[in-house]
C-alpha cells in the first residue's frame, strides 16, 4: 500500500488530470523535462526494483524511434544540417522530435502511475454519484470478468469429466472451446437476468438509497487538493499570458527567464514531484520508526 | 426535463467553451485538447438519457454481461495483436438490443478494457468510435440481421473506420495539428492493421452473430425485456 493511493479519489483524479492535461498540451522543454523526471521517479517508487529497467527497455527505444522519425518526415525549420535524399534535415525538426518524444514518454509514465493508483473501486466511486446506472453497469462488468473465468473452468472440467472432447487433437480442443464459450454465454445471460430480479426484489431504484464507501475527505486531502489547484492555476496563468510560449518552427524561440516564467517552472516542478516527495517522506518516517524499535 | 436541458447545455454551451479555452490556453496543441474533450462530451448525452430512463434493470445487466464478454474476448486473443472480438460483440449487442445498448456496450467496453490494458489519452477516442459503431449497427439492425452479406460488409467498414479514426488521433497526438500529408503517411503504414481489423471483425461476426444473437433473443423473449 502506497501512501499516495490512500488519498481521497477526488483529490487523486484532480491531481492526475491537471498533470497529464498540462503535459499533453505544452511544448515547452523545461516543463516537459520536469514532467518526465517526476513521472519516472514516481513510477519507480510505485513499482518493484527490477521493473525500472524493464520500463527503460521499452521506453528508450520508443523515445529514440519518435525522436528520429520526426526530422525524417518534417522538413520545416530554418537551419538545415544536412540533406537526405534531397530533403533538408533541420535542427528544429530534430529538437522538436526530441521534445515530442519527451512529451509522449512522460504521458505514458504518468498514465502508468495513474493505472497503479486509481484502482477500479476508486473509479466507480468517483462516477457513482453523477451517473449511478452507468457506474453500476461498469462495476457489474468488472465483477463478471473474474466470475466468467471461474465458471468457464467449472464448465470445461465438468465437460471433461463427462468424457466430452478429452482427446488431445487440435480440432477437438477448438470444438470444446467453442462449446464452453456457448455454454458460458447462455449461463451468463440467464444468471444476469436473475441478478436483476434479485436487485428489483431488494428495492433497487427506490428512493432513499444510501451508498457505502471507505473514502473519507480529511485534512491532508484538503491540503493536497488546494496545493494542486494553486500550482495548476499558476502554471495555467503563465501559459495563458504566454510566458511559457515556445515555438520550434520556423526558428527556435529563446527560452524566457523572466521572474514570472521561473515561478511557473518551479510551480510545475513542485507539482510533478509532489507524489514522489510524499512517498519519500513516508518512507523516511517508516525507517525512522523502525530504527527506534 | 432538467436532464434534457442539461444535454442541450452540454452541446450548445460547453463545446464552444472548450474550443475557446483550448485555443486560448494551448496554442500549439489545441487540436488535441479540443478533440479529446469533444470525444468525451459527445458520449455524455447518451449516458444522461440512459440515466433518465426508469426500470431497465434487466437491460442494464445484459449490457454488463456483453461488456464483460467483449473484454474477456480481448484477453482471450491477447497474443494476437489487433485480432479482437470487441467490435463484433458490440455490433451483435446493438443488433438485438437496440442502438442505445450498442452505444453503451461499445463505449463502456473501452473504459473497462482500458482499466486492464492501461488507460491513457486514447480512451475517450475508443469510447467514441466503439460507441458510434454500436449505435449505427443498432440503427441498421433490420437490414444487418437479415443478410449475412451486409453484416460482413458492416464488419469491414467498422474495421476500416475504427482504424481511420484512431489514426486521426495518432496524427493529432504526434504533430499537434492535422495535415493531410502526415495523415496519409500514417494511413499507409496502418494498412496491415486495417486489414487485420476488418478480417477479424468479419470472422467474429460470421461465427458469433447467429449463436449469440439467438441467445440474446431467447433471453429477450423469456424474460420479456
Amino acid at each position: 500500500m502506497k501512501i499516495f493511493s490512500s488519498y481521497h479519489p477526488v483529490v487523486l483524479l484532480c491531481y492526475f488530470l491537471s498533470v497529464t492535461v498540462m503535459v499533453m498540451f505544452t511544448a515547452h522543454p523545461v516543463l516537459l523535462a520536469e514532467a518526465l523526471l517526476g513521472g519516472i521517479c514516481f513510477c519507480t517508487v510505485l513499482e518493484r526494483g527490477n521493473q525500472f529497467f524493464r520500463n527503460l527497455a521499452f521506453y528508450v527505444p520508443l523515445f529514440l524511434m519518435i525522436a528520429v522519425v520526426n526530422p525524417l518526415f518534417s522538413h520545416n525549420g530554418m537551419t538545415p544540417l544536412f540533406f537526405l535524399n534531397g530533403n533538408p534535415v533541420t535542427l528544429e525538426a530534430i529538437l522538436y522530435g526530441i521534445d515530442i518524444a519527451v512529451m509522449l514518454v512522460a504521458v505514458m509514465y504518468w498514465c502508468k502511475c495513474y493505472n497503479i493508483i486509481m484502482t477500479s473501486d476508486k473509479f466507480i466511486y468517483l462516477f457513482g454519484k453523477a451517473v449511478p446506472k452507468i457506474s453500476l453497469i461498469l462495476s457489474m462488468a468488472l465483477r463478471f470478468i473474474p466470475l466468467f473465468k471461474i465458471q468457464m473452468k467449472k464448465v470445461s472440467v465438468a465437460g471433461k469429466a463427462m468424457g466430452l472432447y478429452s482427446s488431445k487433437s487440435r480440432v477437438d480442443k477448438v470444438r470444446s472451446g467453442m462449446r464452453v464459450f456457448s455454454v458460458m454465454v447462455t449461463w451468463s445471460l440467464e444468471n444476469a437476468v436473475e441478478t436483476s430480479d434479485a436487485m428489483k426484489a431488494r428495492g433497487y431504484g427506490l428512493k432513499g438509497r444510501s451508498h457505502f464507501s471507505l473514502f473519507r475527505f480529511t485534512a491532508r486531502d484538503a491540503v493536497l487538493l488546494s496545493l494542486t489547484i494553486l500550482l495548476t492555476a499558476i502554471v495555467l496563468t503563465g501559459t495563458g499570458l504566454g510566458s511559457t510560449a515556445f515555438l520550434f518552427y520556423p526558428k527556435i524561440t529563446h527560452m524566457s527567464f523572466t521572474p514570472f516564467s521561473v515561478v511557473v517552472y518551479v510551480a510545475f516542478g513542485v507539482l510533478c514531484f509532489l507524489p514522489f516527495l510524499i512517498e519519500v517522506k513516508e518512507n523516511m518516517k517508516w525507517k525512522y520508526f523502525v530504527s527506534k524499535i | 426535463m432538467f436532464k434534457k436541458i442539461s444535454i442541450y447545455i452540454v452541446l450548445l454551451l460547453v463545446i464552444p467553451l472548450v474550443i475557446a479555452t483550448g485555443t486560448m490556453l494551448f496554442e500549439g496543441r489545441r487540436f488535441v485538447f479540443i478533440s479529446l474533450v469533444i470525444a468525451v462530451l459527445s458520449c455524455v448525452p447518451f449516458f444522461l438519457s440512459f440515466e433518465k430512463k426508469q426500470g431497465n434493470t434487466k437491460k442494464m445487466v445484459v449490457i454488463a454481461v456483453m461488456i464483460a464478454l467483449s473484454v474477456a474476448g480481448r484477453f482471450l486473443f491477447y497474443p494476437i495483436p489487433f485480432f479482437k472480438p470487441v467490435t463484433a460483440i458490440v455490433v451483435i449487442t446493438a443488433l438485438y438490443m437496440g442502438a442505445e445498448a450498442g452505444f453503451l456496450t461499445g463505449s463502456l467496453s473501452a473504459i473497462i478494457s482500458d482499466i486492464y490494458f492501461g488507460q491513457g489519452p486514447w480512451t475517450p477516442f475508443q469510447m467514441f468510435i466503439w460507441g458510434f459503431l454500436g449505435f449505427f449497427a443498432g440503427l441498421l439492425a433490420q437490414k444487418l440481421i437479415k443478410s449475412r452479406f451486409w453484416l460482413c460488409a458492416y464488419g469491414v467498414l467498422a474495421g476500416v473506420l475504427f482504424s481511420l479514426f484512431m489514426d486521426i488521433w495518432t496524427v493529432l497526438w504526434k504533430d499537434g495539428g492535422f495535415s493531410t500529408g502526415a495523415y496519409a503517411q500514417v494511413m499507409i503504414s496502418a494498412v496491415p492493421v486495417i486489414i487485420i481489423y476488418a478480417v477479424s471483425n468479419v470472422i467474429f461476426l460470421f461465427i458469433l452473430a447467429k449463436p449469440i444473437g439467438e441467445k440474446l433473443l431467447r433471453v429477450k423473449i423469456k424474460y420479456g425485456l
